[in-house]
């Protein structure tokens, strides 16, 4: 009889060693932010005299304001609007029509076509980097929004999303609207359209998000400050920050482009992570 | 709406004449039409850069002129070059310190996490969400963690009396801070692949289990772990190939340095091709890291494809 | 609207099988026609060949005397109800049924009143309003025949439509299904595996085996004259005894001799059959069910289905050969009892090894 009451006592003990690690492991996860969110609302000589300041008044406001008052930030913030919502945009399009041709439609070639195109997931963004930002130097795109959405246009993820998700779409409903006289793009927008909103919706939140969060190409593509996105252009402020003059700012600066990615992601959160597990997998 | 499928509206053929019977599915170039835009943006922007990459790389080229042909010579120079050799081994170093801790804290966490209840929800989303920021943010946000006098770590160690490991400018530290950033980073993904395969293993293995008296070390030894075998491979994968491309965390925290010892390969290449606008052995530079990630991806589809058991 | 349609010489293959071959049928205006048969005959196939969702890979098909084999499924004048029903999930019933209409210019006023009155003859006006996602699957199965009806068209292709409803549904739906053909006075195609719907509902049943057509006809020549010893065994509940017997046709009508000895007069005519292996058939409700010793044989009862209105037998004759016979609801028979089985020979059939069939002389 004792033996099964050492192993619950056991099991008990277990559960609470592995309950401090995750609870340390998340410690680790939102200390830093706090951190960040903390310094954000001091001032910076105060700082500097003592960090444990921190954690106690007074806090001010002012480095937010400092943040909203430099209007080279709202310049990138829009930067980033355009070129993350011209990229989902023109990504749901292109991929929602290459889906349905290579799911349901017949034409010579698709099937080679469609294994180049697979073959596109495995092309890493740096093989293509240096002949890309040479071509686009040529056709003098650097410094363009095109220039800065045009590289995201190649992507097949979204194909590949959308082929899936149309071929597990019953062939019946396409079958059902060719004798309901449908044509093939009427059966593509009246019928099948409105069914993948799924799939959109994963696909243009997941889209957004990479474009937003781009680093590379716009550093390489955007060199002039007025069409710096809100990634290359916090970047660039935080060249002084050895001199640790602006910490505060700094922060307010990262809490300002951090925040509402994280508030979308609260929202949005059962699309991103299939999404990104989707791309991951694929 | 014009309709594709209203062939010919001649009168209908007499009987016994023969004709081509309507096939809806027969192949057509007009349906080529729904795929030709993403495929007109797929070739200029990613087929035509991928061989012209490789054309480069045997070239002489700078931004605006491609100069004369140069053979290997770009590859040569590339692996006489001390900065290059360095940032391969940065870099497989660096796979080396992430790859295994994201796999391992990824499982942890989907094993602790894989639960109905609010708290582990909650906490599945606490866990993911530092992946949804820009590379710009964590890296000002693990700066500010490292940095001697206000940083957090200095603080913390503060109240011991004690100082903080430099893991900015330690020569010997320095590639474990961009680690320890990566990972913060990225613990989102292997943790939710993890949770999203162990979700698929039926329930009444579980309960066979516990019919067999089976422990909790042992249902885990013998039941989880072999069923999420094959996810553990291709999270690992998959992490390859995202941690071979490390750039910005690099670039932001401590721009190569100190000596070269944290750039890696992808920072090397911004350096030759955009820095220094040496495009060839950029170009050359590209090819080696777009091979070893093919090596990497070629695995990955292998272990996708023999699954079997999943669609 | 109604048509007749004609399939001549229709073949279709998939790849190098060959599902269909060389197959030929009328159909007549007004007509209700079965597609029975077991599954991958061909039968679904067939029917989508009609519809134009399938290629026709030899042979034509027409309605109404015009060749529609080269049209693609919208300009066949046809409409067809799926086995899933296919209901388009985002539309509302209204919008389902008016897509079709809308597609090719109906008025606007006319699509209406149509919707009005497929509504009305599928007591359905509530639901016009709701999604498919909101309805149970017998009121799907209406909107999808709702479609169809609409659409006005020559004829109607149903592809198993029953099979996704539960037993009860079935039989309602299969009774209204045959009100909906008194009505609409329409010609009529239906696939089914199932016989029970076959019977029911077909004016005539096309029995489909293996990439042809075994037999055509009314749904009781069907049960009484199968042509074929597939048909026999196919047809029917519990299928059809069948013991391989030698025959002697030295009468005018031949007798059959069971391997066990026991012989049985039947009302065959002597002077078609031919020669070769023969087997015998008699379906459980002509075996009677005597005192043992007083009917043509002896069995050992092994099984009993009881089914309320009557009462199955299965019996094991002395060389290991099993006869289902029926007998009374209330029958007093036991397992483990012996029995007599008295076979009717007015009722019986004769089937060589190609599966020709002879029948008794009608009475």
């Amino acid at each position: 009889m004792s033996a099964p009451a050492t192993s619950i006592k056991g099991r008990a003990f277990g559960d609470r060693v592995l309950l401090a690690l995750v609870i340390l492991l998340s410690i680790i996860m939102i200390a830093p932010v706090l951190w960040v969110i903390g310094l954000s609302l001091k001032e910076n000589a105060e700082l500097m005299a003592n960090p444990n300041s921190v954690f106690h008044a007074p806090y001010t406001l002012k480095n937010y304001i400092n943040t909203i008052g430099t209007s080279s930030v709202f310049r990138w913030v829009l930067n980033s609007i355009v070129v993350s919502g011209g990229l989902t945009l023109a990504t749901l399009i292109l991929s929602s029509l290459a889906g349905y041709g290579f799911a349901r439609l017949n034409f010579p070639g698709r099937n080679i076509l469609f294994v180049i195109v697979l073959f596109g997931l495995a092309v890493p963004e740096q093989a293509v980097l240096v002949a890309r930002h040479q071509i686009f130097s040529m056709l003098k795109f650097h410094n363009t929004y095109h220039g800065l959405i045009l590289p995201g246009l190649s992507a097949s993820f979204g194909v590949f999303l959308m082929t899936q998700y149309f071929r597990a779409i019953p062939k019946e409903l396409d079958e059902a609207a060719m004798l309901d006289n449908a044509g093939r793009f009427k059966i593509f927008w009246k019928v099948l359209l409105p069914l993948t909103v799924p799939a959109q919706a994963t696909l243009g939140i997941f889209t957004f998000l990479g474009a937003w969060n781009d680093y590379f190409w716009p550093l390489i593509s955007a060199t002039k400050k007025d069409m710096f996105t809100l990634t290359v252009g916090m970047a660039s402020t935080q060249t002084n920050f050895a001199q640790s003059e602006g910490i505060g700012f700094l922060m307010a600066q990262a809490v300002f482009a951090g925040a509402p990615i994280l508030i979308i992601y609260l929202f949005f959160q059962k699309y991103i992570v299939t999404a990104v597990s989707g791309a991951a997998v694929r | 709406m014009a309709d594709q499928l209203t062939i010919r509206e001649t009168a209908a053929p007499a009987v016994g004449v023969r004709v081509p019977s309507a096939n809806i599915y027969a192949p057509q170039w007009r349906n080529f039409v729904f795929v030709a835009p993403f495929l007109f943006f797929f070739t200029t922007l990613l087929i035509f850069p991928l061989f012209w990459g490789m054309w480069l790389s045997v070239h002489k080229a700078d931004t605006f002129s491609t100069g004369r042909f140069v053979g290997l010579d770009n590859y040569v120079r590339l692996f006489h070059d001390k900065v290059f050799l360095q940032s391969v081994w940065n870099t497989f170093y660096f796979v080396l310190l992430t790859v295994p801790t994201l796999a391992l804290i990824g499982l942890f966490l989907a094993l602790c996490l894989n639960r109905r209840t609010r708290t582990a929800a909650v906490l599945r989303t606490l866990f993911f969400s530092s992946s949804v920021l820009s590379v710009t943010i964590v890296t000002l946000i693990w700066r500010i963690v490292y940095i001697p006098n206000v940083g957090l770590l200095s603080t913390i160690y503060g109240w011991f009396g004690a100082t903080a490991p430099a893991f900015i400018s330690d020569p010997s530290l320095a590639m474990i801070g961009i680690a320890i950033a990566t990972i913060w980073w990225c613990i989102g993904l292997p943790m939710m692949l993890f949770l999203s395969a162990l979700q698929q293993i039926p329930q009444d293995i579980y309960e066979a289990a516990a019919l067999d008296n089976a422990n909790r070390w042992q249902t885990l030894r013998s039941i989880t772990l072999p069923s999420i075998k094959r996810t553990f491979i291709l999270v690992i994968i998959i992490q390859i190939v995202l941690q071979f491309q490390l750039f910005g965390q690099a670039w932001l925290m401590t721009r190569g340095g100190p000596n070269n010892l944290t750039k890696p390969i992808v920072l090397y290449i911004y350096d030759t091709a955009f820095r220094r606008w040496d495009l060839g052995m950029g170009a050359a530079a590209s090819e080696m890291l777009f091979v070893l990630i093919l090596i990497a991806a070629m695995a990955q589809y292998l272990v996708t494809r023999n699954k079997g058991d999943q669609a | 609207m109604t048509a007749n349609i004609e399939i001549r010489n229709v073949s279709k293959q998939f790849g190098a099988m060959t599902v269909l071959d060389d197959l030929s049928l009328s159909i007549k205006a007004r007509e209700f026609i079965v597609f029975l048969g077991p599954s991958g005959c061909g039968k679904s196939t067939l029917l989508r060949m009609i519809a134009g969702l399938e290629t026709v890979d030899g042979g034509e098909i027409a309605i109404n005397g015009e060749r529609i084999d080269h049209l693609p499924p919208g300009k066949r004048g046809i409409a067809m109800v799926f086995q899933s029903y296919a209901l388009y999930p985002h539309m509302t019933v209204r919008d389902n049924m008016a897509f079709g209409l809308d597609n090719i210019g109906v008025a606007r006023d006319v699509i209406d009143a149509r919707i009005a009155e497929a509504a009305r003859i599928l007591e359905m006006p509530h639901l016009l309003e709701r999604k498919p996602g909101q309805l149970s699957g017998g009121q799907r199965q209406r909107v999808a025949i709702g479609r169809a009806i609409v659409k006005e068209p020559k004829a109607f292709l149903f592809d198993e439509p029953l099979s996704n409803l539960d037993a009860a549904l079935r039989t309602r739906t299969r009774i209204e299904l045959a009100q909906l053909h008194q009505r609409l006075q329409s010609t009529m195609i239906f696939v089914t595996h199932d016989q029970v719907e076959a019977m029911t509902l077909a004016d005539r049943i096309v029995v489909m085996n293996n990439r042809r057509i075994e037999q055509i006809g009314s749904p009781m020549e069907i049960y009484e004259r199968p042509a074929t010893k597939f048909v026999a065994g196919f047809v029917g509940a519990p299928a059809m005894n069948f013991v391989d017997v030698a025959i002697d046709r030295s009468g005018d009508v031949i007798t059959v001799t069971f391997a066990d000895s026991t012989v049985i007069p039947t009302d065959i005519a002597s002077n078609q059959v031919v020669d070769g292996a023969h087997t015998f058939g008699v379906r459980a409700e002509d075996v009677r069910i005597a005192p043992t010793g007083q009917g043509n044989v002896d069995g050992k009862v092994d099984v009993l289905e009881r089914l309320g209105e009557r009462t199955l037998v299965y019996t094991r004759l002395s060389d290991g050969q099993i006869i289902v016979a029926s007998d009374a609801g209330n029958s007093r028979v036991a397992v483990g009892d012996t029995v007599g089985l008295a076979f009717d020979g007015r009722k019986s059939h004769l089937f060589n090894e190609t599966g020709r069939a002879w029948h008794a002389r009608r009475a």
